[in-house]
């Protein structure tokens, strides 16, 4: 950073609908343990917060997007962010197969525009501000694992540039039963002992402004595509480092593991390399795996750090060690094994 | 906040391979909207802006084996990076603290509608691929890879104003100082996909586009590829490296209006206008040039007008699309029109906006003229997408 003074970054409220219960923390107490390789999110019901028409009218996960975002909105009583900045991989995938299906079906005549229109991956982002009628800021990263990740970047760097106060930031993805079949052949979802394929949607307000009600401070974020893990340890330390801390202040660290060899063996190369015998946590066996699963990742952390426990079942059992008191937890995510995230999330 | 220059630019579009071919093809008025030659669409009677290469050419260019899931956005996007480099003389070994920001939407979907049909049988290997060529992440990969390990990824995706979005995106890496030189652009090719898409939304002309006339019917698709490199001014003076011009400011907005109709007051445009001005500290009338987004829909055009009045008022600066030569090349355009902007700025020509007659009602009139009135110091360039996601950047003669 030059010479800028470090501007700190709160999360002030953070809303889910998942293959947990819609809208609630209820999965801290009672979580839903889903044994299927594919389970479709829990809707909630969307006539509490919009019109009919816009149920009818509107796809699934654009309705789930509105849905969390809206509640945010009214959580923290901003009618307007800053910005809005979207994360998704696969987009409005159920619209656009729709299109291509009957284009290859039927042919490339009598096609309906409806599937089309919302089949960009910047609808939800764009229609969130259509729908706030918010003129400010709005973008939409596509990158995989880390399209959630991403838009946190964007927002803090806009912060520490002084450009925006609040930004409103969410991942969304959804899953049809074709994608799920191609990606289980590639063996991303739906092996034998994974954790299920899940569908995201995950709205948060990040705001620049101190509060008692913010679930916690976003201390630190670096996005980053690596050789090999080992370069990991000068980022951390950089990252720590500016946030003015150390590894002994890490309360816990938070991973992707799923089950899937091919993405677990990462972290446990990481874990064994930087952080053994730190409590360690995890998240996609309550949420399940999706590309923008990383958000309910910062989401459930968030919640860990505001109320102070980490429910006993998101310990992950490769350690013993146990954080009674988190007070910085630390999220690792990747793709591949060759481009990551850091997020650094700490208690107010 | 530190000045930011472009060091490196390259281009693929129908109108050339490279900024040399570009450049002529501008001078000349040459349009590249043609019959369609590549994308196997029942709609003939569309014309379309093809990169006149097959993906079989563009692998020999590159010097790799045949492979038919390589992305024809991914081919693109590896000729115009590979210039962008080269210009800027970054090697593979250099490119580890460069981050690496690539736009697109429709990524590989010319391979997934290919193989749509056979999907449900497939095997693991092609369960692989196509899942590779739907995400829009795989086709930043399958170019950034083609060169090296860059210091990080990203995808931004927002329709048609996505380059401009990853131009923006890279710009404030820089501010933030988390490197100090960022690759940016965006790649995108002509699919079926969009094609019938755009074709049910009725905007596509069944002529050569004509933007801002008053007679327009709507757009032509292109396709192609550009790539910037964006390094600081304290970069600069360390490699010696001579820039091509700056970017002095960029805005982004939303119109918050349709999901994929403008305005009529242009709201989101005249907020990224208004905000990439005062980030370059500059006044409209210091504005000699505006690329305009001017895709020849009747909508975007009268709202596109509007909107550039309520900013420059009645001094309006010379204003071109340059779809007419292109066709729209969706999430690209914005990094490729921010080429031909540096052309402009270097040889102190106006691109024209060929196929233009007759003036629309309370419409801008577009340079027909290439040779300008004064120096063009200041450039400033539109690019609008789906959504009302708006973005403007602003690039400067390196002495203005």
């Amino acid at each position: 950073m030059h010479d800028m003074k470090r501007q700190q970054v709160f999360i002030q409220a953070a809303e889910q609908i998942s293959i947990q219960q819609p809208l609630s923390e209820q999965w801290m107490e009672d979580p839903i343990r889903n044994q299927d390789l594919l389970v479709k999110a829990i809707n909630p019901s969307f006539r509490d917060y919009m019109s009919p028409g816009e149920v009818r009218r509107m796809g699934n996960l654009m309705k789930r997007a509105l849905v969390t975002a809206l509640k945010v909105l009214e959580e923290t009583g901003i009618e307007h962010p800053d910005a809005i900045i979207t994360g998704t991989s696969i987009g409005s995938l159920d619209y656009t197969e729709k299109f291509l299906e009957a284009m290859v079906e039927n042919g490339e005549e009598a096609l309906s525009p409806t599937y089309f229109m919302q089949s960009t991956h910047n609808t939800v982002g764009a229609t969130l501000g259509i729908y706030t009628k918010t003129h400010g800021y709005n973008t939409t990263y596509s990158h995989g694992d880390l399209s959630f990740d991403l838009t946190l970047l964007d927002a803090w760097m806009q912060m520490q540039l002084g450009k925006i106060r609040t930004a409103l930031v969410g991942g969304q993805d959804e899953m049809s039963e074709l994608y799920f079949s191609l990606l289980q052949k590639a063996g991303y979802v739906g092996l034998e002992g994974m954790d299920p394929c899940g569908e995201v949607a995950m709205s948060m307000m990040l705001n620049c402004a101190e509060n008692p009600e913010n679930l916690c401070e976003l201390a630190g974020i670096n996005v980053c595509q690596l050789s090999s893990v080992d370069q990991l340890k000068d980022i951390l330390n950089k990252m720590l480092d500016e946030a003015g801390m150390t590894m002994d202040d890490i309360s816990a660290v938070m991973t992707g593991v799923s089950g899937n060899p091919a993405n677990d063996q990462t972290y446990r190369e990481i874990i064994e390399s930087f952080f053994q015998n730190m409590p360690l946590l995890h998240y996609k066996h309550l949420f399940g795996e999706n590309y923008t699963v990383s958000a309910l990742g910062v989401y459930a952390a968030a919640h860990c750090l505001k109320k102070g426990v980490v429910p006993s079942f998101l310990y992950d059992d490769q350690t013993q060690a146990r954080c009674d008191q988190p007070k910085t937890i630390l999220l690792l995510n990747h793709m591949k094994g060759k481009e990551f995230s850091l997020i650094l999330l700490k208690k107010i | 906040m530190e000045s930011i220059f472009i060091t490196g630019a390259g281009v693929v579009s129908a109108i050339g391979i490279g900024k040399s071919e570009t450049l002529a093809s501008l001078r000349k008025e040459e349009s590249g909207i043609r019959q369609m030659k590549y994308l196997p669409s029942i709609h003939q009677d569309l014309p379309v802006g093809e990169v006149q290469l097959s993906n079989e050419e563009m692998m020999q260019m590159l010097g790799v084996s045949h492979n038919p899931f390589l992305t024809r956005t991914a081919l693109m996007g590896r000729l115009a990076l590979r210039e962008a480099l080269e210009q800027a003389g970054l090697a593979g070994d250099k490119l580890n603290e460069v981050p690496f920001i690539s736009a697109t939407t429709v990524g590989g979907m010319d391979r997934r509608e290919l193989f749509y049909a056979k999907e449900k049988e497939c095997d693991s290997v092609h369960a692989h691929a196509l899942i590779s060529t739907h995400n829009c992440a795989d086709c930043t990969e399958m170019i950034a890879d083609y060169f090296g390990t860059f210091a990080s990824l990203s995808t931004v995706s927002t329709a048609c104003s996505s380059a401009t979005n990853a131009l923006i995106t890279g710009a404030n890496m820089l501010h933030c100082g988390l490197a100090e030189m960022v690759v940016v652009g965006g790649a995108e090719c002509l699919t079926m996909f969009h094609l019938n898409g755009f074709n049910t939304l009725m905007i596509l002309d069944h002529q050569p586009c004509r933007p801002f006339d008053r007679d327009r019917a709507g757009l032509n698709l292109g396709e192609g590829a550009g790539y910037l490199i964006l390094e600081t001014a304290a970069s600069v003076k360390k490699r010696g490296v001579q820039p091509l011009c700056q970017l002095s400011g960029y805005g982004n907005a939303c119109d918050a209006f349709h999901q994929t109709a403008s305005s009529p007051e242009g709201e989101g445009a005249f907020l990224a206008m208004q905000e990439a001005l005062a980030l370059a500290g500059l006044q409209p009338s210091d504005i000699q040039y505006i690329n305009a987004h001017g895709t020849g829909t009747p909508n975007n055009d009268e709202s596109e007008s509007y909107a550039i009045r309520r900013v420059f008022g009645d001094q309006l600066p010379s204003i071109s699309s340059t779809k007419s030569f292109t066709g729209h090349t969706t999430s690209a355009s914005g990094s490729i029109e921010a080429v031909f902007c540096i052309l402009a700025i270097q040889n102190q020509f106006l691109p024209v906006n060929i196929n233009w007659q007759t003036p629309m009602e309370n419409g801008i009139i577009p340079v027909m003229d290439p040779h300008p009135q004064t120096e063009i110091k200041h450039v400033l360039s539109n690019a609008f997408g789906f959504g009302g996601n708006d973005s403007s950047l602003i690039l400067s003669k390196i002495d203005a």
